[in-house]
């Protein structure tokens, strides 16, 4: 009798008491400062800033500030889109295998586009891209949708309309496809970083199967651009 | 007796009017005449789709090149510059102005009689 009285009292003081864990938005008081992580900013000279980073600088003085994230970093290697596709791959937390199969794939791109480079003819040597980075952003910009498709009921039927998209969602979908993409559509003993370097190279060239998903994806939404209207912003 | 003149009532009563509820309407106490703090909720008409023409630019592009994104650089700037400003318009349209067409919506002019509402009597 008493067993039963105690557990429900408990879930409903627990349901009582104002949570420590943290919500889904930021628990910080609105007046907390972002932290500013970069060197350079920090290295210019006083005369050099403008009024308003003069006016930001005293406001730092007297504001608190909020507390750095793990994943925020002042080193010159560290790339944000890189971090972000890194959490994409992570499963269960297991962050340092994600980031050293993001390493190795990395490193694969580089020893594919130097064996290419090697055995290209002199004339052609400029036109390959060999760093990594730079294969990376435009091969994550090559896929990124321009146009996306939404689910809008009108009269008891839903259509599929076509809708801008924002950036962080166009960013979203085309990590989301390459990732899609090489768990599911590759021989099963091919290792991530083989796969994902092949995905990213043909993205960087406009080919493969994540371009035809965001050109099929295209297509849908030039069948459907009569319910255009029915969008309402 | 030759036509008797009976009071108009009487007549009215002998007909049966009366009874049969031909008589002027009994003033019910009505509704204070008064202008309500609150007007009746109205269905606000959809507002319409930002940037349809630059879209259909886009996508008649897209027919023509194969769905390259190469050769149509310039029409998809156009759209997304279209995009920037149509979301840029929605988060500085303040909540008291009105909206494109010209017409408050219900829920607004509510706010506003209610900050001004009626004075039903002096103190």
């Amino acid at each position: 009798m008493a067993a039963p009285g105690a557990a429900g009292l408990g879930r409903r003081l627990r349901a009582w008491l104002p949570r420590i864990m943290p919500v889904r938005w930021s628990r910080y008081n609105p007046s907390y400062l972002e932290p500013e992580v970069k060197k350079e900013s920090y290295q210019k000279p006083l005369e050099e800033l403008t009024d308003e980073e003069r006016e930001h600088m005293e406001l730092k003085a007297v504001r608190p500030i909020k507390a750095a994230p793990p994943s925020l970093s002042s080193s010159v290697f560290s790339d944000p889109m890189i971090s972000k596709f890194t959490n994409m791959m992570m499963k269960s937390g297991n962050k340092v295998l994600a980031r050293s199969l993001m390493s190795q794939t990395l490193e694969a791109i580089k020893r594919k586009q130097l064996e290419k480079y090697h055995k290209a003819p002199e004339n052609e040597k400029e036109t390959i891209e060999c760093n990594p980075y730079v294969i990376f952003h435009q091969a994550l910009k090559n896929c990124q949708p321009i146009i996306g498709l939404s689910n809008i009921t009108k009269g008891g039927k839903t259509y599929q309309v076509p809708v801008p998209l924002t950036d962080n969602r166009k960013r979203f979908l085309a990590m989301k496809w390459l990732i899609t993409e090489c768990r599911e559509n590759k021989h099963r003993r091919t290792l991530m970083p083989d796969k994902l370097s092949q995905e990213l190279l043909l993205a960087f060239n406009n080919e493969g199967p994540v371009i035809k998903k965001k050109h099929v994806l295209h297509k849908m939404a030039e069948a459907n651009r009569a319910y255009a209207h029915f969008r309402w912003w | 007796m030759a036509a008797p003149a009976y009071p108009a009532w009487v007549t009215r009563w002998v007909s049966g009017q009366w009874r049969n509820k031909k008589r002027p309407p009994a003033l019910r106490p009505p509704r204070a005449l008064a202008l309500a703090d609150k007007v009746a909720n109205r269905r606000e008409e959809a507002t319409e789709a930002t940037c349809i023409t630059e879209m259909s630019v886009m996508m008649a592009c897209w027919k023509q090149n194969d769905f390259n994104d190469a050769p149509c650089a310039e029409e998809i700037r156009m759209f997304y510059d279209c995009v920037a400003k149509a979301e840029k318009e929605r988060k500085n349209q303040n909540e008291d102005t009105m909206s494109s067409r010209g017409n408050l919506p219900s829920s607004k002019v509510n706010k506003l009689l209610k900050r001004f509402p009626q004075i039903t009597r002096y103190v």
